[in-house]
């Protein structure tokens, strides 16, 4: 593996991964490709196998059957060899809770041949208030972007985030996507895993949908919605009145659906369908309805491809 | 070679770290033990030199001072002037193990040929202290027969001299210090068990492995750490025994050091085995209490095993810290041994080598 990869260079390279836990098949076949400066994102919801194919590629977890090559590396055979050369934030691990910010990163320095100081990724991730503090007086954020502080610390060329931002205020998860901006702009290889779709939508140059141990569907944030939808949706609060037999005759409309208390108008014709809604709004007498029009989200694309909501 | 000792160092002292922030474990490896040494050398020190009688002379006679001079004489008599009332209550406090009343009329009783019966006089003794009561009560018939002897001008035809005889000058200081050392060994060890698995359920030790640090890089930073610890616990243990009780150490120092690497090494290995049965810090917690209890009370740290009930006899005798106590005893202050050092070793040895394997099989990092 030439240390000078090229854009579009396979990273990752999975074939027909399988991982089961006694009956449970928590991995089942799954196969894809990471090119060199993308950043890849898994999506579904938890329990789909995301975690556990990502900690294959990270040499934590043996596969029973299949291949995963990361940078060059056979994880099953090198497994060490990849560890210095990949940059790791795990989904659960906590971190020595009576150490401080800069104790840790410094720690995880010197499990590496090539590192990077300590006071540069402070800087960078924006921790010089809290270089001194025990991680156990971090913020949810903070550690967060500690977490990733450590994933850096050997400078990696691939590196893997299972669910960042998972229990973050709506402020830190912006600031980290912004963190993950830069990382991408350095031109770094990025996989990570998500049930957000709107991080999904933001952060992933592609994604593979995932739900039982299988990736149902791969690609670009475009490409899965307008495989899947030609429409726009028209949502709004739903109405007794509005019952789905009068919904579905109004102009333009082809499906009608429900997600929690809202009604969602899938059309073809968004201003003949607005249109014809209001009017018979008007008709009924119903007063303060509040319209949107979207357009289809990866959200729509997981509900038509499972049947369920992605936080079910 | 570079792989194992890569992040050696820094990770034992990122263990010692949070070791010494941890006020718990702080606890429980330093301030319990000295509690103990404290605890156990104001008790012993207290009580084993001698016996304290309490003296109340109602007579005030040649006589009377003649026998009190007879009871000063016996060394390790230490008398206390008083009133009866005074006297009976220091007894009570518990500062007098005894009382010896003379009342008044003796220098009259003792006039040579003087029939009728006998002058009595009156010892108090506290049955709930065995030996004191029954050491003094026989001084003190010893003494009133000799006095017998004397009026009546027979000279005695029989006599005994007392002498002490023991290995080394042991106190009951120098029993309990290496017992408490080799209790706290024990439980640096044992304990280790927990850190351990609220690193594993954290997911601090999954984290690691996600480094290119070695497993074995992992297990040598806790031995390390764990053993630097044992360094300042000996010495702040011994080094009290040593001012404040005056124990004197006497045995090789190398042989001393060598039992208590193995004995740290052995516990320690036995925490892993815990911490391989242990899924949660909690039942860490209560696994570690309940083994280190029977391992603690059922050797022969703090009473020698002969005290033991027959049926629990057995039980101490394949004690590990039964070995580590006696070893520690035999090679710092020179205790008489319940089994030869090699023989203490080779216990020490087993124990270790069956919980290296148990835990070498069964340890779980995540």
């Amino acid at each position: 593996m030439s240390a000078m990869a090229t854009v579009g260079d396979s990273v990752v390279s999975v074939v027909d991964l399988h991982k089961s836990y006694g009956s449970v098949r928590a991995v089942d076949g799954v196969s894809f490709e990471v090119t060199q400066g993308e950043v890849f994102g898994l999506l579904g919801p938890n329990g789909a196998g995301k975690t556990t194919t990502i900690e294959m590629l990270e040499g934590l977890l043996r596969p029973d059957s299949g291949s995963a090559n990361v940078l060059g590396i056979d994880v099953t055979r090198h497994p060490e060899a990849l560890k210095e050369r990949i940059g790791v934030q795990l989904q659960t691990a906590a971190l020595y809770p009576n150490l401080t910010v800069v104790e840790l990163i410094d720690l995880f320095g010197s499990f590496y041949a090539k590192r990077r100081s300590s006071k540069e990724l402070i800087r960078e991730l924006g921790l010089e208030e809290r270089e001194v503090a025990l991680s156990r007086e971090l913020s949810g954020g903070q550690r967060q972007r500690l977490s990733i502080a450590l994933a850096l610390v050997n400078d990696p060329e691939l590196i893997f985030l299972d669910e960042p931002t998972t229990g973050l205020d709506p402020q830190g998860r912006r600031s980290l996507w912004d963190q993950i901006g830069e990382l991408r702009k350095q031109g770094r290889t990025i996989l990570l895993t998500t049930h957000y779709m709107e991080e999904a939508e933001r952060l992933c140059d592609r994604v593979a949908i995932m739900d039982h141990g299988q990736i149902l569907e791969m690609g670009t944030v475009n490409e899965l919605v307008t495989r899947h939808f030609k429409e726009r949706t028209v949502r709004f609060e739903t109405r007794p009145e509005l019952t789905d037999e009068r919904l579905s005759g109004l102009s333009g409309v082809q499906r009608v659906a429900h997600e929690s208390d809202e009604t969602v108008l899938y059309t073809s014709q968004v201003p003949q369908t607005v249109g014809a809604l209001l009017k018979l709004g008007d008709e009924l007498g119903l007063e303060g309805l509040d319209l949107a029009v979207r357009r289809p989200t990866l959200e729509d694309v997981f509900i038509e491809l499972t049947g369920r909501a992605l936080r079910d | 070679m570079r792989r194992l000792t890569a992040g050696l160092w820094p990770l034992t002292v990122a263990n010692v770290k949070s070791f010494y922030r941890d006020r718990a474990s702080l606890f429980w490896t330093f301030a319990f033990p000295i509690i103990f040494v404290v605890l156990f050398g104001s008790i012993f020190s207290g009580g084993g030199t001698g016996f304290t009688l309490g003296w109340v002379d109602q007579d005030r006679s040649p006589a009377s001072q003649q026998l009190r001079g007879a009871f000063a004489d016996v060394s390790i008599l230490v008398l206390t002037d008083a009133d009866q009332a005074a006297a009976l209550e220091q007894m009570r406090e518990g500062t007098l193990d005894a009382v010896v009343v003379v009342p008044a009329g003796l220098g009259e009783a003792m006039t040579p040929g003087r029939g009728g019966p006998p002058f009595q006089l009156t010892l108090y003794t506290d049955p709930s202290r065995q030996t004191a009561s029954t050491t003094v009560a026989q001084i003190v018939s010893q003494l009133v027969g000799g006095v017998n002897l004397a009026l009546a001008g027979v000279p005695p035809a029989l006599g005994v001299t007392t002498q002490t005889l023991q290995t080394q000058s042991i106190s009951s200081a120098a029993y309990f210090v290496p017992s408490i050392l080799a209790m706290a060994l024990m439980q640096l060890g044992v304990f280790a068990a927990i850190p351990l698995v609220a690193q594993r359920e954290k997911g601090i030790l999954k984290r690691l492995n996600a480094t290119p640090l070695s497993r074995a890089t992992l297990v040598a930073s806790n031995v390390v750490m764990r053993l630097l610890i044992a360094i300042l616990q000996t010495v702040i243990i011994v080094g009290i025994g040593v001012v404040a009780f005056g124990v004197t150490v006497v045995g090789s120092l190398v042989v001393v050091a060598g039992f208590i690497v193995l004995g740290a090494v052995t516990f320690l290995a036995l925490g892993y085995v815990i911490a391989s049965y242990a899924r949660t810090e909690e039942s860490a917690n209560a696994l570690t209490s309940v083994v280190q209890f029977p391992l603690m009370f059922l050797s022969g740290i703090f009473f020698p095993i002969d005290f033991m009930p027959e049926w629990l006899q057995p039980v101490a005798s394949i004690m590990p810290l039964t070995y580590l106590g006696d070893a520690l005893r035999q090679t710092m202050v020179g205790g008489a041994a319940y089994a030869p050092l090699p023989i203490d070793a080779l216990v020490l040895g087993g124990w270790l080598a069956v919980s290296f394997l148990l835990s070498a099989r069964f340890f779980r990092w995540q």
